[in-house]
This record gives structure tokens, sequence and C-alpha cells, in this order.
């Protein structure tokens, strides 16, 4: 009796242990999610997409012959925005896509002095100070500067108690990731362009054409080492390879998206060949047999009824290919560089989202709350991804399923 | 059966047309390229990565290769002035960091495996396996990103409390977590299809016998299943060893000296790799080819030990 209820205990804390265990695998999932989430949504907006990461300061004075504009605010103002009568103009403290606090520039009246700002800099063209731009300080003549640290209902203040300035310093909005998105995008593109033909006609040679022998199982088993080479080692090759090898061919003076696209495509081949194999597993030989019975060639029995039955599975890959580019970060340090730019060209440098957190993670200092904004848009990508691949695959499944019945 | 012969035959006599050839023969270069790459990489890696110990690098004089294996030290000297770079160290901290990972991702996700397939309850073992694949799915940055900002917080406190100064709880406790976090759904995965491969008979038979659910489930199936569990974990330690952004963002960059002190800061090959590269000629910029080729030749030993282990694991026949 004693060893039985010995056993009990053994198998309740054995089983205990099995329950704790799987507790991890989800903790660990809420723990990412929320910390992700909570880092990074209150910088989520929509102007983080459209916005650049650079973002532009002027320096600017009024055009002689000014005046104060003594002007009623064309719109309801947002609460919390202080607005000069005088000087046409509205601000309010806000934080910036980099979570610092600033005074933003909530409306400018048209006919405002600050509608027709003089760059003091190397520009003669008259810059507007428009809403959205935040302010850093406004010097006057014989009165202490307003600096944006003070407020904006200080600055408001300062203005009103003065007859003009001596100058304004502001800047465009900056922190946006819209070239980051850009160059995400851009490499999905380019890297399935090269990737897809080459893993496709692989996978129709080995599954439709090759002989099943030596050589295929050869062929198979090249391909599949690929899968077991960490990701920085195909930054190497991408770097003594496809960098070169772009330079020579465009003119680009260094890593650019053609080699980031060329390196993260031999990644992707493995994924795409595999994908694209075990769907035209699937695809009956009967539909194969009836074709070239009917008189199609090999090649119109490929294209025609093979492949449009296999490209679920093709779709499949695809969808894996794309998680796998947004999430790619270590290759394209090597293949591409770590200069996160506005401006997205095929021959320049630029991040993706994934190298973009990289190259912000170990800045000094590192900007985690902009990062985890960055995290939670290839998070809900790949969530998504995943989604739409689990359909793809349970439909097809039935409908294999049905054909088969 | 016969119609697969049949249709073999048929791709054998295939050539009948000449676009049908020429499409074989477009598909059958699609098929080598692909296969080409294996040989690209390995060959770029061992010729860039030779080249610092055969050349003169531009009068830094060639680099000891013994010395590059042993040497406790990154580099001794200036940056471009300076010809001994040493990765004994990195070596050493790569594989004690990888195998600290696995074994706290390798108990986790070989029980939660075993939860999943036979433990527990139907709709339970559906959003765990989701979570699972979830898991698998988020990128290694991210899993890098959650490293900086709560393990090395949580590590750095944990460290204060013991009243030790980490620096900021870059640490190879830290590393090592983060690198248990990203394999346990790797080898989760793998060892369920392991698990339930496993012979019904065997568990009914082990059941018949009088042995509890929870002790076939220990002694049989685990015992049955441990090839592809042994599988598992060998790809767990692929990824552990390869990963480089995550474990650089929480790895605290030494540049010299072996430590085993969890709470150490460390480095290891690939973030080194990493690190500081910012020009793209001369031996500091060679040198990371020579550092991927130990990588590289360190996770094939690692590998080939594993699997050798792993067969004779494998023949010992199921005890329970």
């Amino acid at each position: 009796m004693s060893r039985r209820s010995a056993r009990k205990v053994r198998d309740f804390i054995l089983n205990a242990v099995t329950y704790l265990s799987s507790t991890v695998s989800l903790a660990a999932l809420i723990a990412i999610l929320a910390f992700v989430f909570g880092k990074g949504s209150s910088l989520l907006n929509f102007d983080l997409v459209v916005e650049n990461f650079e973002s532009q300061g002027f320096v600017a004075d009024f055009h002689a012959g000014f005046e104060t504009c003594d002007c009623v605010a064309g719109i309801d103002l947002p609460e919390g925005s202080y607005y000069s009568e005088k000087w046409g103009i509205a601000l309010s403290d806000s934080t910036d896509l980099l979570g610092k606090t600033v005074v933003e520039v909530d409306y400018v009246h048209p006919d405002s002095p600050f509608a027709y700002l003089h760059d003091k800099g190397v520009g003669t063209e008259p810059i507007p100070l428009r809403a959205d731009y935040d302010v850093i300080r406004i010097a006057f003549d014989s009165y202490a500067t307003a600096l944006s640290r003070y407020g904006a209902e200080a600055m408001i203040a300062s203005l009103d108690a003065n007859d003009s300035i001596r100058e304004i310093e502001f800047e465009t909005k900056g922190g946006g990731i819209r070239g980051s998105i850009l160059t995400t995008l851009v490499l999905i593109g380019l890297t399935l362009l090269f990737a897809l033909p080459i893993g496709v006609g692989a996978a129709i040679y080995l599954n439709e054409y090759a002989a099943v022998g030596r050589f295929s199982k050869l062929l198979r088993s090249f391909i599949e080492t690929l899968t077991g080479v960490p990701s920085i080692i195909y930054g190497l090759m991408g770097l003594a390879v496809f960098v070169p090898l772009t330079v020579k061919l465009t003119g680009a003076t260094g890593g650019n998206l053609l080699s980031g696209a060329m390196t993260l495509a031999v990644i992707l081949l493995p994924v795409i060949i595999r994908t694209t194999e075990e769907s035209l597993k699937v695809v009956p030989d009967d539909f194969r047999s009836a074709s070239l019975a009917l008189g199609a060639s090999k090649t119109q029995t490929t294209f025609q009824v093979v492949l449009p039955s296999a490209l679920p599975g093709i779709m499949t890959g695809v969808l894996l290919a794309i998680g796998r580019i947004v999430g790619e970060s270590a290759a394209l340090v090597f293949a591409i560089g770590t200069t996160i730019k506005d401006d997205v060209s095929l021959t320049g440098k630029s991040t993706s989202l994934a190298v973009h957190i990289w190259a912000m993670m170990t800045d000094e200092p590192a900007n985690v709350e902009l990062s985890a904004t960055i995290a939670i848009i290839i998070v809900v990508i790949v969530v998504f991804l995943n989604i739409m691949i689990k359909l793809i695959t349970n439909r097809y499944i039935r409908k294999r399923l049905g054909v088969g019945a | 059966m016969t119609d697969r012969t049949l249709l073999s035959k048929m791709k054998d006599t295939a050539g009948g047309r000449r676009s049908d050839r020429i499409a074989k023969t477009v598909f059958l270069s699609a098929a080598l390229l692909s296969a080409s790459f294996v040989f690209l990489i390995a060959g770029i890696v061992l010729i860039r990565g030779a080249l610092p110990f055969l050349t003169d690098n531009d009068g830094l004089g060639s680099v000891d290769l013994l010395r590059f294996l042993t040497a406790d030290v990154w580099l001794v000297g200036a940056t471009f002035a300076s010809n001994l770079y040493g990765v004994g160290y990195l070596i050493l901290s790569t594989l004690f960091i990888a195998f600290l990972s696995l074994s706290v991702s390798f108990p986790i996700g070989v029980l939660t495996a075993l939860f999943i397939a036979k433990v527990a309850p139907k709709p339970l073992a559906k959003v765990l396996r989701t979570v699972v694949e979830t898991l698998a799915s988020i990128p290694s940055i991210v899993f890098g990103l959650f490293g900086a900002g709560v393990i090395l917080k949580l590590v750095y406190d944990f460290s204060m409390s013991i009243g030790y100064q980490s620096k900021g709880g870059n640490s190879i406790l830290a590393t090592a977590l983060v690198l248990a976090l990203m394999t346990i759904p790797t080898i989760t995965s793998i060892s369920e299809v392991a698990i339930r491969s496993v012979d019904k008979a065997l568990e009914h038979g082990s059941l018949a016998l009088g042995a509890s659910k929870t002790q076939t489930h220990f002694k049989v199936v685990l015992a049955a299943a441990k090839s592809g569990i042994f599988t598992s974990a060998i790809l767990g330690i692929g990824r552990a060893l390869g990963e480089a952004t995550a474990v650089s963002l929480v790895a605290g960059g030494r540049r010299s000296g072996v430590s085993f002190d969890l709470l150490d800061t460390t480095a290891t090959l690939t973030t080194m790799m990493l690190e500081g590269l910012k020009e793209t000629t001369g031996l500091d910029y060679d040198i990371r080819f020579s550092v991927g080729l130990v990588l590289l030749v360190v996770i094939l030993i690692t590998n080939l030990t594993l699997n050798a282990i792993k067969r004779k694991v494998g023949s010992v026949h199921v005890k329970a």
C-alpha cells in the first residue's frame, strides 16, 4: 500500500513538472508581447510610419517688415494647447517619436509672421513653420530665451511679452520609420524576385524531372545543408560575393539593397524549394498521366497542370519567406550595413525594420521605446503571416483529402 | 507503385520535344545553382578566413594560427596596427553559453513536448501548440530586444541583491536565458513529433504490465523517442551557437579572458564578428572571416560529436 501511494506521489510530482515546464513557453510569449506592446505602443501612431527618421533643423527669423498678426485662430485648438492671438500661433507640450518632451506647433495662422520665416542658414527660400514641427527655442533681443524645456505655456507668454524675435530654432518631426518600412518592402520584393524562380525551378527539377537516385539525393542534401548555416555566415558570403558583385555592376559604393536581397535569396532557397517540393509531391500522379495522355508535352503538363495545383503550397513558401525576410538581422548587418536612412535606393544603404532595431539598440543611448514600437510591427506581421499559412494549409489539406476520397 | 514506375519511365523519355529539353535544362540549372551555394559559402569562408594566416596583411605580418586559436585576448595592440588577434576565449565562452542555455531549454522543451503530446487535455494542447509555434516565429532580434529591456534588468537586480556589481546586467546568465527562450520552441516542436511517433504498442504494453500512465510517459515514451529528442537538442545547440544579433545585445562585449562566472560579461564568436564593423578593408575586416571560419568549424565539430553520441545512445534499447 505504501509503495502504491509513493508511486502516486511520484507521478503527481512528475506530472506537475510537465505542467510547470509548459507554462514557461506561455509565460515567455506573454512576457515578450507585454514588454513589446507596453513599451512600444505609446509611440505607435500613423506619423511614425510616414515620417522620416532624421529630423531636419532650421534656424530662422522674421522677414523685414513683418507685422504681428492679432488674429483669431481659424480652427478649434486641441486641449492643452496655448494660443497667442498676437502672433497667431498655438503651441503645446508633447513628446516626439523618440520619446523626448518637446514643444509642438499645433497651429499657425496663415497671416502669422511665423508662416513666412526667413532661413538664417544657407537657404534663401522662405520657410514656413508648420503644425507638427517642434520648436526648440525662440530667442529675443532683450529678453530671456524661451526654451522648449520650460514648456509651451512659458513660450507663448514670452512671445506675448515681446514685439519681435531675434531667431527661432525648430525642427521637422523625426524618429519615423518610413525609410525602414520602405526598405523592408523593397527587400521582400527583390528577394522573392531572385529566389522564387530559382527555388521553384529547382523544386520542379527535383520532383518532376530528376530520376529517383543518387544524383537528386545528393542535390537535395546539399540544399538541405544550407538550412543549418547560421545567418551571420550568409552575411559574410554576401559581404564577400554579392557586395563586390553589385558594386561592379551598379556603381554602388558599398553594401546595398541589391546585395542584401541576393543574400536573403540564398537564405530562402531551401525554404522555398522544400515547401514547393512538398506541394508538388501531393499533386496526384493521375493529373500528370491524364495531361500527358491527352497529348500535352511534359513542359505544358508542368506549367498548366502541376504548378497550378501546387500553387497553395508555393504561396505557403512565399509567406514563410516573407516572415524570414522581415525578421532577418545578422545577415543584413553584413550584406547591407546599419545606416538608418530616409531616402531608400536600390544601390544605397538603408536598414530593414529588424536591422533598424539592432542599429538603435547598439547605439548609445539605446532607444528601447522606438525599438519596441518597431518590434510590435514585426510581431504583428509575423503572427499575421502565421495565421495566413495555417489557413492556406488547412484549406489545402481539406481540398486534397476531398480529391483523394 | 506501378503508376510511379510508369511515370518515372515517362520522366526518362521526356526529352522528346525541343521545348521540353530546354525546360529541363532550365530547371536543372536552377537546381544545380541552388545546390552550389553551399560550396560557395564554404569556399568563400574557407579562403577568406585562411588569408590572414597566409598573407602578410599589408605589412602587419601573418596571424599565427595556433596563437589565434588559443589566445585569451581579442586584440593585443591597436586596431590596424597589430596582428595579435585571438579567439581562444571566445570559442570556450561560445560553447559554454550554448550548453548552458541548452541545460535550461532542453528539459523545459522536452517536458513541454511530452505535455502537449501526451499529458494535456486536447484543447489545452492545441492552445499550447499555437503558443509554441508563435514563439518559434518571433524573430531573434525581438528576443534580443526583450533580453535587453527585461532580462538585463532582472539579472541586474538579482546581482545587486546578492551584492555583485554587474555591467548593467550584461552577462553570461542573461545571454544563456535569451538563447534558452529562443531554443525552447525548436526543441519542443521536434521532440513533440518524436514523442507522438512512438509506437502505441509500447505504451499499451507498459500499461498492461501495471505501470501508471505517468510512469509510462517518462520511462517508456521518452526513452523510445530519445533519438528524435536528441535531434532536437542538436538543432537547438546549432541555433544557440550561430545566433548573433540577439546575443550581441545582452552579452556585454568582453574583449579578453575566459569567465565562467554567470554574472560576468561575455562575448561569443558571433558577437565579436558584429562588433565595430566599420571599415571594409584591412586585417580588422578580414579577421572576421577567420572568426566565421572558426564558428563553422566549432558548429561542425559539435554536430559531429553530438551525432556520434546520438548513435551510441540510440542503439541502447528501451529498458523500462
